[in-house]
């Protein structure tokens, strides 16, 4: 069977709207999270969120959009499926061909119009721009008709690991013969409906998250979106490839709608499974983005899962301390990154971690390193048990 | 991808005493499921379910409490626990964003269908939820028929479920998805207007690879986007063409017509393609129109082909005006129904094809 | 309003914001644990109690950890409301 290739990647995130802008910030170890400036809630200046500075106006400018009814979300998502897209060289006609897949994850959206949606879903009459906006697969159809695509088209909600089982959907289409390449990723904005559905739970932070630290109190919400271009390494010719997915695996730790069980079981499995559809052992593996959310349940749980994985625990940390938790788009966002680090040989920090889980006793990795390594495993879990892992390889 | 067992909650009598024959009318231009006792699901869990959460595990528990080995749990819901959504919602706008209740958050996230299965069997295998609207439990069967293709010897539950909640309801109404007048879902397709009633139900199926004392066989599926009526007629030759030998007959065609005129002329040119000889059956007057009712689809033509029959007021009859008073369709189609296929199309944007087969 | 009376309009709030189906007011007991093997309640109920005491009575708990405290059993949430309500 031949090995799924990375040939495009794109972003968007509260640290940049470019795979450069990302790339240089990761490096810098610069925090994109802030106060809210553009999305209104009563948490706008209480709390810290990775919001993206830009307007949604601006954003249709940018992306030519004149189209009523779209999204914040549906606009994330284009203008980084449109660099990936640009990226991976993609012509037209292979765009527009029925072996090309879409495949996108998206937990709210267009649930982010919270004002529209009350309107529109407790009145009989005058309903808004946005009827046909709400529902998750909105943006996927949104970004289906702009392209042309023909092949299969999915959208996946696994509440917080959406992304990792779109990008794992994605390549098994190309494995099982469903398609030739696929345009997979992952898309959230900030809602109201997330913000509020997370502080009843009483799982955000009050200041900056502080992922595997004793004292971490929560998480911050963000919002953008990453998608890669992935297509068989023997289609590709002379294209860049960025990096190999050589791993992943689905499990559901079955244990509490919102919160993972203590030892970790569905994490374990999920990291144990894409070991082994890598082929990989634990101590070939260089360097783990962790789910890292900073909330107490998932970090203390994960450390413990990380810990029964491996012998020793390689170089860890979590992005979530820069760009927060984007949700359907948390392991898109996060495999770009990912593959970023395998490719320029580096490896990024963890934030405002100062002293270790007494359980765990582990250390994220807390100084940006020039480093080399062979193989990335980056996790997502989420509410419901769904946890799933990734692995990145060098080509 | 065989079936051996299914299981269908739905606004006619599916779940227990199937009752094909009986048709429970819809009010106000709506078809409610008949919500059976969900003995099998504890209180303690009851009590946080919204109803869709409540159907889909209602309607799961059956078929997986005595098997020890399921795999995986694929569901496909498009919008999963509106009510929940929006009843959160309602809370966030009421009460100012303060203090709010955190059970409508956690049910309305539509993976809480599948997680809730997961944790009521503890079961720690594949788990999934597809949301693409008219194409989420088409879209789950894909993936169950990869994961078959993948791991011979799994077990699965794939399934499609959706709720119709008064705010569903209006967000499709206000957007011109439902007939402006009333009408009975008897006559749905005798009204030339645009819209059609709404529904709701859970469909759910266990599949695997292994053909002995199947119930039906679920044996290709295609998906289409486009709106062009050209272009679903030639990817149904192409479909046919690719699935169905030269001296195989598609013995019934099952089509989701549902009424709106603005849609009828995708299955008119589908039946077209057709030989002109097929018999067409219609459903979505007995289960109303939503997002995954294609489920439904898949489970009565899985009925169709065990019973050999099919009562009349599924059946298109203008194309079969000899065969009016006819009920079973052995006379219609004059021989075993073997092979079934199935047409859908949601909104006129989203089009699946699917062959069913003894 | 009365302890007695307090305690029934109580006991039917937790019936109605739990959704402790088929459970009359005489089913929890004034002494028996509201979590754990008790009534068998969970963190999301806590939540949602600690909901319940401030739209019904008016009382704001911040810290969860508190909360544990008041919302032992109906005795102590009783105690609590009698002491601290506002409405």
């Amino acid at each position: 069977m031949s090995r799924i290739a990375i040939t495009g990647i794109g972003v968007i995130s509260a640290l940049g709207d470019s795979v450069e802008a990302n790339h240089n910030a990761l490096v810098k170890s610069e925090c994109g999270l802030s106060s809210l400036q553009l999305f209104k809630t009563i948490y706008s200046d209480t709390l810290k969120f990775g919001e993206i500075k830009i307007e949604n106006e601006q954003l249709k400018n940018r992306l030519n959009i004149k189209l009523n009814g779209i999204t914040r979300t549906s606009l994330l998502a284009l203008h980084a499926l449109k660099e990936a897209v640009n990226d991976s060289k993609l012509t037209k006609s292979q765009i527009e061909s029925y072996d090309t897949a879409l495949i996108v994850a998206n937990t709210v959206g267009g649930m982010c119009l919270t004002d529209e949606l009350y309107q529109d879903s407790n009145s009989k009459e005058n309903g808004s721009e946005y009827l046909s906006s709400y529902d998750c697969g909105s943006t996927t159809l949104f970004l289906q008709n702009q392209l042309g695509v023909k092949g299969v088209c999915n959208t996946i909600n696994t509440a917080c690991s959406s992304s990792a089982n779109a990008i794992m959907f994605a390549a098994r289409l190309i494995n099982n013969g469903y398609a030739k390449r696929a345009i997979v990723g992952g898309v959230d904005s900030l809602a109201k409906f997330t913000i509020n559905g997370f502080n009843s739970l009483g799982i955000l932070a009050p200041q900056n998250c502080k992922p595997f630290d004793k004292d971490r109190n929560g998480l911050n919400l963000g919002e953008g979106s990453g998608f890669i271009v992935i297509e068989k390494e023997s289609d590709v010719d002379d294209k860049k490839i960025y990096a190999i997915l050589s791993g992943y695996f689905n499990s559901n730790d079955a244990f509490h709608p919102s919160a993972l069980s203590d030892n970790g079981e569905g994490p374990f499995l999920a990291m144990k499974g894409a070991l082994k559809t890598a082929n990989l052992s634990p101590f070939q593996i260089g360097y783990v983005n962790t789910h890292g959310t900073g909330t107490e349940n998932n970090d203390e749980v994960e450390g413990r899962a990380l810990k029964r994985i491996f012998e020793i625990v390689p170089p860890f940390a979590s992005t979530k301390s820069k760009i927060g938790h984007c949700l359907g788009a948390a392991a898109a966002i996060e495999s770009v990154f990912s593959i970023i680090a395998l490719n320029n040989h580096e490896i990024f920090p963890s934030l405002n971690f100062t002293t270790p889980i007494e359980s765990t006793g582990l250390t994220p990795l807390l100084e940006y390193k020039k480093y080399s390594f062979e193989h990335i495993m980056t996790n997502s879990f989420g509410f419901g048990g769904n946890c799933s892992s990734l692995i990145f390889s060098k080509k | 991808m065989y079936i051996h067992k299914s299981t269908c909650i739905s606004p006619q009598q599916t779940y227990s005493e199937v009752d094909l024959e009986k048709t429970i009318l819809s009010v106000n231009n709506i078809l409610t499921v008949v919500e059976p006792k969900y003995q099998d699901i504890p209180l303690n869990i009851l009590r946080r379910m919204g109803k869709a959460v409540r159907m889909g595990v209602g309607a799961a528990l059956p078929l997986i409490k005595d098997s020890k080995n399921i795999d995986g749990i694929i569901i496909g819901t498009a919008n999963g626990g509106m009510e929940d959504c929006i009843k959160f919602l309602n809370q966030i706008v009421q009460f100012e964003e303060g203090r709010l209740t955190p059970t409508n958050f956690v049910q309305s996230t539509p993976n809480a269908i599948a997680a809730q299965i997961s944790i009521t069997t503890q079961n720690k295998g594949y788990n999934i939820t597809h949301v693409h609207r008219g194409l989420a439990f088409e879209n789950a069967l894909i993936d169950a028929q990869m994961l078959l293709k993948e791991n011979l010897d799994f077990n699965l539950l794939v399934g499609g479920v959706d709720e119709i909640s008064s705010y569903n309801y209006n967000i499709e109404n206000l957007g011109g998805w439902y007939k402006e007048k009333e009408i009975d879902n008897t006559e749905l397709y005798k009204n030339d207007s645009k819209g059609t009633i709404a529904g709701e139900g859970v469909t759910m199926f266990l599949v695997n690879n292994c053909k002995e004392n199947c119930f039906a066989n679920i044996s290709a599926i295609k998906t289409l986007h486009t709106n062009k009526t050209d272009e679903v007629a030639e990817q149904l030759k192409l479909f046919i063409a690719d699935n169905i030998s030269p001296e195989q007959k598609i013995d019934l065609f099952i089509t989701g017509e549902n009424g709106d005129n603005r849609l009828q002329n995708y299955y008119n040119i589908c039946e077209k393609v057709l030989d002109k000889n097929t018999g067409i059956a219609r459903f979505k007057h007995f289960c109303g129109e939503y997002p995954t009712a294609s489920a439904f689809s898949v489970w009565l033509a899985s009925q169709i082909l065990n019973n050999q029959i099919i009562p009349k007021h599924f059946i298109k009859q203008d194309r079969f005006p000899q065969s009016l008073s006819k009920k079973t369709l052995s006379d219609i189609c004059n021989n075993k129904v073997e092979r079934i296929l199935i047409y859908n199309n949601y909104k006129g944007q989203q089009h699946s094809f699917m062959l069913i087969e003894k | 309003m009365e302890r007695e009376e307090l305690k029934l309009q109580l006991k039917n709030h937790i019936i109605k914001y739990l959704n402790l189906l088929e459970m009359t007011p005489d089913d929890i007991k004034d002494d028996q644990p509201l979590f754990g093997d008790g009534l068998g309640l969970d963190s999301i109920d806590s939540i949602e109690l600690i909901v319940l005491l401030e739209r019904e009575y008016g009382i704001k708990i911040q810290d969860p950890k508190d909360g544990r405290k008041i919302l032992a059993d109906i005795n102590s949430m009783l105690d609590y409301i009698l002491e601290h309500r506002t409405k």
